[in-house]
C-alpha cells in the first residue's frame, strides 16, 4: 500500500466521519444486543415461552420425544435444549455462568460427581424444588444427594446408573466364549476378578484388532461404585488414599493393564468413539446410561450384536446419574419447575428408559410395565428392566464429596497411562495422588 | 501469538531505531532492495509454489472435509476432492453451535474494538507525537513497556472483575479489556511523527482552530492511511482472538472462535460438521483477504520498516 | 525526537480573525486564557481514554494478580478470599506439572520459532527477487495468518490423527505411517509447532522482506565488486543488516510461545486437551494456568502461575536487552 502524506481532501474527511460514526454505532449496538440477549427468545408477543435446557452426555429426553410431548401438552411453551457431550467441558462453563448469574439456561443438568460441590457452595443460586417435587418418590440416597442440611432440594433426580456388563455377542463367539447373557453372567459371577479371567481367555483367541475392554478405568469405576465409602469419608475428609474400593479398583486396573486386556482408550474421547464405531471393543463395564452411549457411537452396523449381562459379582453398584436443577435467577423459574416435575415423573422416566436405557431414579417407575418388562432392541433385546430393577433396590448410599468427579477423572487418566503407555503402577499412582491433591487444593 | 510488529528496525548504521510505520522507503536517495535487481529463477518459483500450496492446502482440506460425511473424512486414504454434503453440514453446524449469533457477536466485538482502537489510539498517538506536555516521555515509556504483556497475566482478576460487574458471559467482558492497544498508540505515534508536518498544525492554529478542530480537520485526515492499516490488523486479531473469549464467554453467547471450540466438544462427534464450522468462521476473513490482500500485505510491511 | 508545540500567535489574540477590533479587551483576555487551557488540557484529554481503559483492564488486573496469588480463591466462591501467603507459589513450584509446562513451553517455543524464522528468512529472500505476480505470492503466504487458532488447530488435529489421519497416510508411503502424534512426547510438540509455523511464517516473511528492501544497494554493489557470490552477499550483507529485526522477531515469537493455548487445547480436545495430553506432554504454561484456574477451579495458584510467567517474561526481556546490546556493539 502506498501511503501518502498529502493533506486531506473532502473524501478523507468523510471517511473519518464514517469511522467515528461506526465507533458510536458499534458501541451502541453492543449495548443494545447485550441488554437484549437475556430476554432473547424468552417470550414473544403471543406470550409463548421458550424454556431453555442445558445438559450433557445423554439424558435421552430428545430421543424419547419428551420435548415434543411437553410442547403438545403446553402449547404456550417451547423447549430448547443444548447438549454438551463431555461433562467436563460442560461443568466449568456452567459454574462460570452460575458465578455471573447470567447465560444460564432455565433448566440445567448436574452430574452426581458435582452435585455435592454445588449443594455445599451454590445452594443459594438454585430454586428450592422441595415444594415442587416429592423427594420421597426417589430412591432414598438419590434424593439426599441433592439436598442441603436445611432440607432444600436443588435438583430432581433423573437417572441412576446401576451396573451391568455390555458385551459383543459376535466377538465372544469368535473367541470361543459363551454368548448367552445368562452364561456370561455365570462366568463373571465371582466378581471383577472373574471378569479379568474371562478376558485372558478372550485374549487367547481374540479376533484380529479387537480388545477385551475399552478401558480399565471403566472397570475401576465399576469396582469403586459398589462401595459406600469412595473418595470422601462421612465427615467430609478426602480418604481416597485409604479407601478400600479405590485400592481394589486400582489393583484390578493395574492387572488389566499388565495383561494388556484393554484398548486403553480414554472414555468419551474421540478415539474411544472411533473404536466403538469400528467395532473393536468386546466388553464395556456398563452402567445403565452407558448403553445409550454405545448405541449412539457404535451406530447401526452393530445393532443386535451387543448384549447386556448382569454385572460381575453380586454387589450392587451405581455409577453416575444426574439431576435437573433450576437456577434461581431464571426468567421462568415456575415453568422450569413444572417441566422438571413432569420430566422426572415415573411415566416420563420410564419412557426415557425405554428409548435409550437410562434408568429411572424415581421409585414409582420401577413397577411400570415399561420399566419392568423393558428390553433394548439394540442390545439383542436384553431384558434391561429385569437386570437393573432388582439391583437398583440394593445400591449402597454412597458418600459424596465435592470433588468426586474430578478425582475420578484424574485417577482414570493415570489408569489410561498404565494401559496405554505401560506406565508402572507405582509411578502412575504417585502421579494420580499428585493430580488429586491438586484437585482438592 | 501476537500480531505485534517489530518495534525496532535497523537503519543503515545498524543502530536500532524506532520504526515509522507507513513510511515508504526513501528510494530517492538510495537505490534500495538489492535483490530486486535479479530476476527470480525457476527455483524461486518452484519453492514459492511449494510453500504456497502448503499455505493453502489446510484451508482447502477444511473445505473438503466440510463437504463430506464423517465416515469419508476419517477414511484412509482421506478424500481430496470436495463431496456433496457441504450445505447440509453447514446447516447442521449453524444450528448446533448458534453460528448465526456467533457471527453477529464476533462482528460486533471486532467492529467496536476496531473503531475504538482507531479513535482512541489515533488521539493518543497524535498527542504523543506532536504535543508537548508534562510526563510525556515517562508515559510513552509505559506504553512501550506494556506492548508485550500477554493477556494471560491478568485473566484471573479480570475474570473476577467481570463477575463482579455482571459482565461475565456478556460481550462487554470481551470488548472492554481490548478497547485500546498499546501497539495502536505506538503505531499511530510513529506514523504521525513523520507524516504530520508542524507547519500544517501551525497553519490550523493561525486559522484560529482550537485543538479539537485541529484533530478533526488536520490530524485525522493525515492519519487515515495508517488508520486503515491499524484497523485491518486490529480487526483480524480480534476476529481470531481465542484465549480470553474462551474463558469469558459461554455457549449461550459465544463469538465464532468460542463457538468453534464448543462445537468440537458437542454431543454429535461429527468431524465434518466441526470442519463446516471452521469453514464458516474462517470464510469472512478469507473474503476480506482476497479483496484487500494487497493492502494488508502493504500494511504489515510498512508497519515493519522504516527506510 | 525533539518536538515543539507550535505557538498560537505569541500575543494570545484570536489569530486569523479578519476583524480583531470587534473584540473587547476583556473578552480577549478570557479567550487567551481559554486557549492556554485548551493547550494544557488537550494532550491529557487525548491520552486519557487510553490510560483509563488500560489502567482499568490492563494494569490494575496485572497488579491485582499478584495479590490474588497470595490468597485462596475458589471458582465456586469468587467473592471469598482467604490469605495464604506464599502457599500458592510454593504449591506450583513444587508441582512437577508446572516444570513440565515450563519446559514444554520452552521446547515448543524453540522448535516452532527457529524453523519458522529460518523459513521466513529464505522466503523473504526469494520474494525480494524480481518476480511475476509478486503481490499474489505475498498474499498467498500470508493467508494462514487470516485463519484463527481454533480453525487451524481443529484442521491440523484431523491431519495429525493417529488412526488413518492425512499425515500418517502420506507418511505410510515411506514406511512411517503409525505415529500417534498427540501421544508422543516429541511428536505432539512437533505437531503443535507445525500449526504455529503454518500460521506465522508468512507474517514474519513480510517483515523480513520489508527490512531487506530497506538495505541500501550500495552495500551489495561494494560486496559484488569484492567478488562476493550471491550467497556470500546474503550471508555477509543481508543477514547482518537484518540482525536487529531478527532479534526482534525472536523475542516476539518467544513471548508468543508463552501464549500458546488454542493449539494444545484443541489438538486432542476435551479433558485430555485441557491438561495438555495424558502425560502433560504438550501442556504449555497457558494451558496449565487454564487447567488450574478454570477446570480445577483454584484461582489462587492460577494467579501464581501468571506471575511466574511474568517473571519468565522479564527474564526474556533481560536476555534480549543483553543480546541486543552486544549486537549493537558488534555492529558499531
Amino acid at each position: 500500500m502506498r501511503i501518502t502524506r498529502t493533506v486531506a481532501g473532502r473524501r478523507r474527511r468523510t471517511a473519518v466521519v464514517a469511522t467515528t460514526g461506526l465507533t458510536a454505532a458499534a458501541l451502541l449496538l453492543t449495548g443494545c444486543s447485550d441488554s437484549g440477549s437475556d430476554s432473547d427468545e424468552a417470550s414473544d408477543s403471543n406470550g409463548k415461552i421458550t424454556l431453555t435446557l442445558a445438559d450433557f452426555g445423554q439424558f435421552g429426553y430428545k430421543e424419547a420425544g419428551l420435548y415434543e410431548k411437553y410442547e403438545k401438552l403446553h402449547p404456550n411453551i417451547q423447549v430448547k435444549a443444548t447438549t454438551t457431550a463431555d461433562e467436563q467441558v460442560y461443568y466449568p462453563k456452567f459454574l462460570q455462568q452460575l458465578n455471573a448469574g447470567k447465560g444460564l439456561a432455565d433448566i440445567q443438568g448436574i452430574e452426581v460427581g458435582r452435585v455435592k460441590e454445588l449443594v455445599d457452595t451454590k445452594a443459594d443460586a438454585f430454586a428450592d424444588l422441595s415444594k415442587v417435587i416429592d423427594a420421597n418418590q426417589w430412591v432414598n440416597w438419590k434424593a439426599l444427594q441433592a439436598s442441603t442440611d436445611e432440607g432444600k432440594v436443588i435438583g430432581a433426580g433423573t437417572d441412576i446408573g446401576p451396573m451391568s456388563l455390555c458385551y459383543r455377542r459376535d466377538l465372544f463367539e469368535q473367541a470361543g466364549l459363551p454368548t448367552d447373557r445368562e452364561e456370561v453372567a455365570e462366568r463373571v459371577a465371582g466378581g471383577w476378578e472373574d471378569y479379568l479371567k474371562l478376558g485372558e481367555e478372550y485374549k487367547k483367541k481374540a479376533p484380529k484388532d479387537t480388545f477385551y475392554m475399552d478401558s480399565a478405568s471403566a472397570m475401576y469405576n465399576g469396582v469403586v461404585s459398589s462401595n459406600e465409602e469412595q473418595y470422601y469419608s462421612k465427615d467430609g475428609k478426602a480418604i481416597y488414599k485409604e479407601s478400600a474400593g479405590v485400592k481394589a479398583g486400582w489393583n484390578l486396573a493395574a492387572e488389566a493393564a499388565d495383561k494388556k486386556l484393554s484398548a486403553g482408550l480414554a472414555q468419551f474421547q474421540d478415539p474411544w468413539k472411533a473404536a466403538l464405531r469400528k467395532g473393536s471393543i468386546a466388553t464395556i463395564a456398563c452402567p445403565a446410561w452407558m448403553a445409550a452411549q454405545i448405541s449412539t457411537y457404535a451406530g447401526d452396523d452393530f445393532k443386535g450384536k451387543w448384549d447386556i449381562a448382569r454385572t460381575p459379582g453380586d454387589t450392587a453398584a451405581n455409577w453416575g446419574g444426574s439431576f435437573l436443577a433450576v437456577p434461581a435467577g431464571g426468567k421462568h423459574v415456575k415453568e422450569a419447575g413444572e417441566f422438571i416435575k413432569w420430566a422426572t415423573a415415573p411415566e416420563q422416566q420410564a419412557a426415557v428408559f425405554k428409548a435409550v436405557g437410562v434408568f429411572p431414579s424415581n421409585k414409582g417407575a420401577y413397577d411400570l410395565p415399561d420399566v419392568k418388562n423393558a428390553t433394548l432392541e439394540y442390545f439383542n433385546n436384553a431384558p434391561i428392566g429385569a437386570i437393573y430393577a432388582e439391583e437398583a433396590q440394593s445400591i449402597p448410599a454412597a458418600v459424596l464429596g465435592p470433588k468426586d468427579g474430578v478425582i475420578k477423572d484424574s485417577i482414570s487418566t493415570q489408569i489410561n497411562n498404565m494401559e496405554q503407555r505401560g506406565t508402572k503402577p507405582d509411578k502412575a499412582w504417585n502421579d494420580a495422588v499428585e493430580a488429586v491433591d491438586k484437585v482438592i487444593g | 501469538m501476537t500480531t505485534t510488529s517489530p518495534l525496532t528496525v535497523p537503519d543503515r548504521r545498524g543502530v536500532s531505531k524506532a520504526a515509522a510505520p507507513g513510511t515508504p522507503p526513501r528510494r530517492s536517495r538510495f537505490k534500495q532492495g538489492a535483490g530486486r535487481q535479479h530476476h527470480g529463477g525457476p527455483f524461486a518459483y518452484f519453492a514459492l509454489a511449494v510453500v504456497g500450496i502448503g499455505s493453502l492446502f489446510p484451508l482447502y482440506w477444511t473445505l473438503v472435509a466440510a463437504s463430506r460425511t464423517q465416515d469419508e473424512v476419517l477414511d484412509s486414504p482421506p478424500p481430496f476432492i470436495p463431496g456433496g454434503n457441504l450445505f447440509s453440514n453447514l446447516q447442521t453446524a449453524w444450528e448446533q453451535a448458534q453460528l448465526g449469533k456467533a457471527i453477529w457477536n464476533t462482528f460486533l466485538v471486532s467492529a467496536s474494538i476496531t473503531a475504538a482502537t482507531l479513535f482512541f489510539c489515533t488521539l493518543a498517538g497524535y498527542a504523543f507525537a506532536k504535543m508537548r506536555f508534562r510526563g510525556r516521555g515517562a508515559l510513552m515509556t509505559m506504553v512501550i513497556a506494556t506492548l508485550t504483556v500477554p493477556p494471560q497475566l491478568s485473566v484471573v482478576p479480570l475474570y473476577m472483575m467481570m463477575s463482579d460487574i455482571g459482565w461475565n458471559g456478556q460481550l462487554e467482558s470481551v470488548i472492554f479489556p481490548t478497547l485500546v492497544s498499546a501497539f495502536g498508540v505506538f503505531f499511530m505515534r510513529q506514523y504521525l511523527l513523520e507524516a504530520l508536518p508542524y507547519e500544517l498544525i501551525e497553519a490550523g492554529r493561525v486559522d484560529g482552530a482550537n485543538n479539537l478542530r485541529i484533530v478533526w480537520s488536520i490530524v485525522l485526515p493525515v492519519a487515515r492511511p495508517a488508520m486503515m492499516v491499524l484497523g485491518m490488523l486490529t480487526f483480524v486479531q480480534t476476529w481470531n482472538d481465542f484465549f480470553w473469549p474462551y474463558l469469558a464467554l459461554g455457549a449461550e453467547n459465544p463469538t465464532l472462535q468460542v463457538a468453534l471450540g464448543q462445537l468440537s466438544a458437542s454431543y454429535v462427534p461429527d468431524q465434518s460438521i466441526v470442519m463446516a464450522g471452521a469453514l464458516i468462521s474462517t470464510l469472512p476473513l478469507l473474503v476480506v483477504f482476497v479483496i484487500f490482500g494487497k493492502r494488508i500485505v502493504g500494511g504489515i510491511m510498512s508497519g515493519a520498516v522504516k527506510g | 525526537m525533539a518536538t515543539s508545540t507550535p505557538t498560537r500567535g505569541t500575543h494570545g489574540s484570536r489569530p486569523g480573525r479578519r476583524d480583531p477590533k470587534a473584540m473587547s479587551p476583556g473578552r480577549q483576555a478570557w479567550r487567551s486564557r481559554l486557549w492556554r487551557f485548551d493547550d494544557k488540557a488537550s494532550p491529557y484529554a487525548y491520552i486519557a481514554p487510553f490510560f483509563l481503559i488500560f489502567g482499568a483492564f490492563g494494569l490494575y488486573p496485572l497488579i491485582y494478580t499478584g495479590w490474588i496469588a497470595l490468597h485462596r480463591v475458589e471458582m465456586v466462591s469468587l467473592d471469598q478470599m482467604d490469605w495464604v501467603g506464599w502457599e500458592n507459589f510454593s504449591k506450583i513450584l513444587q508441582d512437577d506439572e508446572f516444570w513440565t509446562a515450563v519446559a514444554n513451553t520452552f521446547v515448543i517455543g524453540v522448535i516452532s520459532t527457529v524453523p519458522q524464522l529460518l523459513m521466513a528468512l529464505g522466503l523473504a529472500h526469494l520474494l525480494n527477487y524480481k518476480l511475476r505476480a509478486s503481490t499474489f505470492w505475498r498474499t498467498v503466504i500470508l493467508t494462514p495468518y487470516a485463519t484463527s487458532v481454533a480453525s487451524a488447530a481443529l484442521v491440523f488435529a484431523l491431519v495429525f490423527r493417529a488412526d488413518g489421519g492425512l499425515l500418517n497416510w502420506a507418511l505410510d508411503f515411506v514406511g512411517l505411517g503409525d505415529t500417534n502424534w498427540a501421544q508422543g512426547h516429541w511428536s505432539s510438540k512437533i505437531a503443535i509447532a507445525v500449526i504455529v509455523i503454518w500460521r506465522w511464517t508468512g507474517y514474519n516473511t513480510l517483515i523480513y522482506l520489508a527490512a531487506m528492501q530497506a538495505v541500501p544497494s550500495d552495500l551489495y554493489e561494494a560486496a559484488s565488486l569484492d567478488g562476493a557470490s550471491r550467497w556470500q552477499q546474503f550471508r555477509n550483507v543481508t543477514i547482518p543488516a537484518l540482525r536487529p529485526t531478527i532479534l526482534f522477531t525472536i523475542v516476539i515469537s518467544t513471548i508468543g510461545s508463552m501464549q500458546l493455548f488454542g493449539e494444545p487445547l484443541l489438538l486432542e480436545g476435551g479433558t485430555i486437551g485441557a491438561q495438555g495430553g495424558s502425560e502433560h506432554q504438550y501442556e504449555t504454561l497457558s494451558v496449565y494456568l487454564y487447567n488450574y484456574g478454570w477446570k480445577l477451579g483454584h484461582l489462587g495458584p492460577a494467579a501464581a502461575v501468571a506471575w511466574a510467567m511474568l517473571a519468565l517474561l522479564l527474564l526474556i526481556a533481560a536476555i534480549n536487552w543483553l543480546v541486543g546490546r552486544s549486537v549493537r556493539k558488534t555492529a558499531a
